[in-house]
């Protein structure tokens, strides 16, 4: 025997249930109108989320402070002998030259990234391994050994061979062996890329062997980066020093601007919807107003009426949060977010595709539980107190 | 008595320009086990005494008893718990929720009383029976014929095992047969121990022999000719 007073509350859900099913056409429209707008704020935070746990995963391994040359506002390559200069600070711990550019594909007008360092120098370099799904980096024993990124061999078409040619500047072929693939974590920065020995970028670059295009500190002490960089760049004025955390931050910056930005043009989207909601909670149909005051003289009190009316929302909006929320994953997940990439990762680039891992956080799931069920609910059940108001005298006179 | 009134007043919209005095001073007293015909022409007051018999609203003005409680400065929650243990309602246009069932639409009063489904369906079968519309349990409320919705309206105010039933023109919408079923209804209930009010023109109300006392309204006031 359950107590009255939860036996009265199954009874209202029961009958908020009843009525929600005899205006089935009216909410199921309201529902899914709701579990669109939830399924585009779910799919940009998802997607937002996916592109900076890519670039968190890859970022990981950056160094912790990059020197570039810069000549007349641009970046141009730097010295080796620059790094000599810098062996007075103390607390750096290593310096590696890097070689990178970028190879236009021409037949499919695609770019990748080259890039070439000498791993082995690198402290934790041997960490590095863990990003790919096979094989390892190019070693400096290696000549003509490159690791790519999962769209560059999609794009060449490498298929099992291991062996592929780039054109050198004046046209010259330069062949390469594949030892390694990126996983599909690091997709994001590592689908465009391919990986390859010093010596191998210059020559393909035709850059002098006395050139770097930037250089890679690694300190000792992480806590002393932001004065290291201080220091270099006091003793380097013509370089631009670029720490770990301010690349980080700019990766942030660029997805959180553009999840920003999408998300208010969502917003504006939800609040439209809830005022609409609003509208309809507070302006009660004949047949609604009638059915109230039937419910009042039977002796059902105001807050009966509010409880049927917070039922129907919450299981209104429940169950859109269920199907936006679920849609957005599979949107996201399964279908590589096609509606929504563009607007994140920009339309301009030719960019190679790249596979998301869909993030799903509880964090981000109260977020859109918050911004979208919580105002509506009170855009419903507020007003329904106004309307529960009707007088029960209202059907006898 | 079961129902008592004294001196009762109500007035609408009090100290607004637009105040109406619906009822000046009724007096009324009705016993248990009693049928009374209320009648009166439109606009006279009918309504608004038999909301204040039915707990709707307490009285401006004076005294209101019924089944033993004063309405007077009784809150507005607990008139509508009163109003649910104590009164039965039967309207002029059924008042039926037509796209829930007959068996739904009867045990709309139980839902608020937390009382189990089973239960529900028990007493709601029993009074079904009664009435003879238990072939119509499950058709949706709006699909049945004016006679049968009559008795869902009446199966619904019997529903809490209610002392008094109060009845706004119920056989206004109905044909001469079936308002002849109805206060045969309405004696055989009143034979079971129900206080039972009617507000009606229709001789066939007035005129039966199970009404007790015709009481006229005029202007607010009974009318006593």
């Amino acid at each position: 025997m359950l107590p009255k007073g939860f036996e009265k509350q199954l009874n209202i859900l029961d009958f908020s249930l009843s009525s929600l099913w005899r205006r089935k056409l009216k909410n199921i429209s309201i529902m899914l109108v709701f579990a669109l707008v939830i399924f585009l704020l779910g799919s940009f935070q998802m997607l937002t989320g996916a592109l900076t746990q890519s670039a968190d995963a890859v970022l990981r391994n950056t160094p912790e402070i990059t020197i570039q040359k810069m000549s007349a506002g641009r970046q141009e390559a730097i010295p080796l002998s620059y790094s000599e200069k810098l062996h007075s600070i103390y607390g750096i711990r290593a310096i590696i030259p890097r070689v990178w550019g970028y190879y236009f594909d021409e037949s499919s007008l695609a770019n990748f990234t080259i890039m070439a360092m000498d791993t082995n120098s690198m402290p934790n370099g041997n960490k590095l391994d863990l990003t790919l799904s096979y094989g390892h980096f190019p070693k400096r024993t290696e000549p003509g050994t490159t690791v790519l990124g999962r769209s560059v061999q999609e794009i060449l078409g490498l298929g099992t061979r291991r062996i592929f040619s780039l054109f050198r500047p004046d046209l010259s072929l330069k062949s390469f062996e594949v030892v390694g693939l990126f996983s599909d974590q690091t997709d994001l920065l590592t689908n465009d890329l391919i990986v390859m020995n010093l010596d191998d970028a210059r020559d393909l670059f035709a850059m002098e062997p006395t050139m770097a295009t930037d250089l890679c500190i690694y300190v000792a002490n992480p806590t002393e980066i932001e004065t290291i960089a201080k220091k270099i760049a006091g003793l380097l004025p013509d370089t631009r020093v670029l720490t770990k955390s301010q690349i980080q931050k700019t990766y942030q910056v660029v997805f959180s601007w553009r999840s920003g930005f999408a998300s208010i043009c969502l917003l504006a989207a939800l609040i439209a919807f809830v005022i609409l909601a609003w509208d309809k909670a507070s302006g009660l149909s004949p047949e609604e107003k009638r059915e109230i005051g039937i419910l009042k003289i039977l002796g059902w009190e105001t807050a009966d009426i509010l409880a049927v009316r917070f039922w129907e929302s919450t299981l209104v909006s429940a169950l859109a949060f269920i199907i936006g929320c679920t849609a957005a994953y599979m949107h996201v997940a399964f279908f590589d977010a096609t509606l929504l990439k563009p607007v994140m990762v920009g339309w301009s680039v030719i960019h190679p595709p790249f596979k998301l891992l869909p993030s799903v956080k509880l964090a981000d799931l109260l977020l859109i539980f918050s911004f979208s069920v919580l105002p509506y609910l009170g855009a419903t059940v507020i007003p329904a107190w106004h309307c529960s108001t009707v007088p029960p005298d209202s059907v006898i006179r | 008595m079961l129902i008592e009134l004294e001196k009762t007043t109500k007035i609408y919209n009090q100290g607004k320009p637009n105040e109406v005095t619906a009822l000046h001073e009724v007096s009324l007293a009705v016993a248990p086990q009693t049928m009374v015909c209320l009648q009166g022409a439109s606009g006279s007051g009918k309504s608004t005494l038999l909301a204040i018999i039915g707990c709707v609203f307490p009285p401006t003005s004076g005294r209101a008893s019924i089944a033993g409680k004063q309405l007077s400065r009784m809150p507005d929650r607990f008139l509508t718990i009163h109003r649910r243990e104590t009164i039965g309602f039967i309207f002029q246009q059924f008042n039926v929720l037509p796209r829930l069932s007959v068996l739904d639409n009867i045990t709309l009063p139980l839902l608020p009383l937390g009382v189990s489904p089973q239960e529900r369906r028990k007493r709601a079968r029993k009074l079904m029976h009664q009435l003879a519309i238990s072939h119509r349990e499950n058709f949706p409320a709006g699909q049945i014929s004016g006679g049968e919705m009559q008795r869902v309206a009446i199966a619904r105010a019997l529903i809490n095992t209610q002392p008094i039933i109060l009845a706004d023109e119920p056989t206004a919408h109905l044909d001469t047969r079936l308002s002849m079923e109805f206060m045969k209804i309405m004696s055989d209930l009143k034979a079971d121990g129900k206080t039972i009010i009617i507000a009606s023109h229709d001789p066939l109300v007035s005129e039966h022999p199970a009404i007790d006392r015709i009481i006229q309204i005029k202007d607010g006031r009974i009318d006593v000719p």
